[in-house]
């Protein structure tokens, strides 16, 4: 039984070239995809893992988070707007939930919820020249991992972490 | 391997709108736009001097960072799908004296600009920045002085057996590489791999500033390579070849200057743009930050987007200049064709968005 689709991005591919983020901030204005680097050089795209118990929807005061039946976390605007309290950018482990100057001041990936209602797969996926980023089934994941891929995510797991925890 | 999909905003093709437009190179930006308008339909021209489309991605950038496959499938994809042309091997003349940038070798047809302007439609221009920076020290025209594009290109560019490309011969010597951005970790890592000797890095701060971060400078250093942080090259030393390479650093009382006995010196201090007709494009005001979204005023066919338009960035960057200066191309002969063009945002210029037109 699959667990839901999600994005995956092995860290050891990762240029750092932003395409992911350039293409996603043309294809949804503003980019819900960042580029970031650790103090020593790897280049971490802080990206929505879709997670299977989302910490940003528990979070939410409104409800405003729910996973759509391809396993996405999506923000519901009309839902969200409103809310002052951030829960959902505070809870989120993996820095993916992003402060904007508009519409409801909360961007987050939806997997391209648009392209896949017209059989097309999330824009930033298709476009990263290193194939770094992949769209999965979640249980496939393990199968891509590799002894890179795990060092890669350790180093970046340690970035994210907050200071003190 | 998925081809990457520079058509990535159409399911499946569209109808085609019976323009014509040429794009004058197939790099990401070039591509993009090309993805961008072979999905609205237009018919797509690309010229490019090398002989295959990917530009940088194909060969300035290491296979090992960006397999070759994803790239050349994308392009055989934007043929079959999109029914994009590719004129490979072709430069459009010309910004400079042939031979004066790198990748020029490759070159079998040279097309004249004007021909192009009345051919198609519209012009995009997405050549850019394949001209490499200089040191400016004494020596630096020695045999055996290369810039980082040099003595990468043809590593990548000797696979499509041209003739006037060889590889660099480092089996067994010394290099001096100067530099400290992912070109010139790629140069060293290049250099070891060819049989290098010995490879010494030279950089001007340390590896904290490093802008390829100090994890990609331990690595080196696990191999062999020699780092020489807050050094500088002073001069070049040699009769004829390379002989040696003076350095300026630190020192207990004050810089002290050291020799280093190389027999190659790669500077891989980057690049800059280089658009055709620059001057009469109006290209000048690029770094002016006065462009308008790709909008060129000398010719109002003519586009301009990528590192031609804004300098050397990264491939994201060019990628979202490529498709901006799509989408504007097809608005302007939209609303040409509509005769309304005093409808068109002539005044969106690159300067006034956040992050973009000159490097952060």
């Amino acid at each position: 039984m699959s667990c839901g689709k999600t994005l995956y991005i092995d860290y050891s591919l990762c240029i750092g070239c932003e395409t992911c983020e350039y293409v996603c901030r043309f294809t949804h204005d503003t980019s819900r995809i960042h580029m970031t680097r650790t103090v020593d050089g790897v280049m971490v795209p802080l990206y929505c893992l879709h997670c299977e118990n989302p910490k940003c929807a528990n979070a939410c005061p409104r409800g405003a988070l729910k996973k759509d039946k391809d396993g996405a976390v999506i923000l519901q605007p009309m839902l969200c707007r409103g809310c002052q309290t951030k829960n959902c950018i505070l809870a989120c482990p993996h820095s993916a939930m992003f402060e904007t100057d508009r519409g409801v001041m909360v961007a987050k990936c939806d997997m391209c919820a648009q392209r896949r209602q017209v059989g097309m797969g999330p824009a930033c996926v298709e476009m990263c020249p290193c194939a770094a980023i992949r769209y999965v089934d979640r249980d496939e994941i393990p199968s891509l991992e590799t002894e890179k891929s795990k060092q890669a995510h350790q180093k970046v797991l340690e970035h994210l972490k907050m200071p003190g925890k | 391997m998925d081809p990457i999909n520079f058509n990535f905003l159409c399911s499946e093709p569209a109808m085609p709108n019976g323009r014509s437009v040429g794009i004058i190179g197939a790099g990401p930006s070039g591509l993009a736009a090309t993805g961008y308008l072979s999905c609205l339909g237009y018919q797509v021209e690309v010229y490019d001097k090398l002989p295959k489309p990917g530009g940088l991605m194909l060969f300035g950038i290491p296979g090992y960072r960006i397999p070759k496959e994803r790239i050349d499938l994308g392009a055989r994809r934007l043929e079959r799908q999109g029914g994009v042309i590719f004129h490979t091997h072709t430069k459009i003349c010309c910004s400079g004296p042939l031979h004066d940038e790198e990748g020029d070798h490759f070159c079998r047809e040279i097309l004249g600009f004007g021909d192009m302007v009345k051919k198609h439609d519209a012009i995009m221009i997405c050549t850019g920045s394949w001209r490499s920076r200089k040191l400016g020290i004494p020596g630096e025209n020695l045999p055996g002085v290369f810039s980082g594009l040099e003595f990468l290109f043809p590593i990548r560019a000797v696979k499509y057996s041209a003739p006037n490309v060889k590889l660099p011969d480092v089996q067994g010597k010394a290099v001096a590489v100067i530099g400290a951005g992912h070109s010139a970790i790629d140069v060293a890592h290049s250099a070891i791999h060819l049989g290098a000797a010995k490879v010494y890095h030279i950089y001007r701060r340390t590896s904290r500033e490093a802008p390829c971060g100090s994890f990609e400078i331990e690595q080196l250093k696990a191999m062999g390579v020699e780092w020489l942080e807050r050094s500088s090259p002073v001069r070049v030393l040699g009769e004829g070849r390379v002989e040696g390479l003076e350095i300026s650093r630190p020192g207990k009382d004050g810089p002290e200057t050291i020799v280093l006995p190389v027999d190659l010196v790669v500077a891989a201090i980057g690049e800059v743009a280089t658009p055709p007709f620059a001057k009469e494009l109006g290209l000048e005001n690029v770094r002016k930050g006065e462009v308008r979204w790709l909008h060129m005023t000398a010719i109002e066919n003519v586009f301009v987007a990528g590192d031609a338009l804004s300098g050397p960035s990264k491939i994201g960057k060019a990628v979202y200049s490529g498709l901006r200066a799509a989408r504007s191309l097809a608005n302007w002969l939209d609303l040409k064709a509509q005769d309304r063009l005093d409808a068109y945002d002539y005044n969106d210029l690159v300067a006034n968005e956040a992050g973009f037109g000159r490097q952060a």
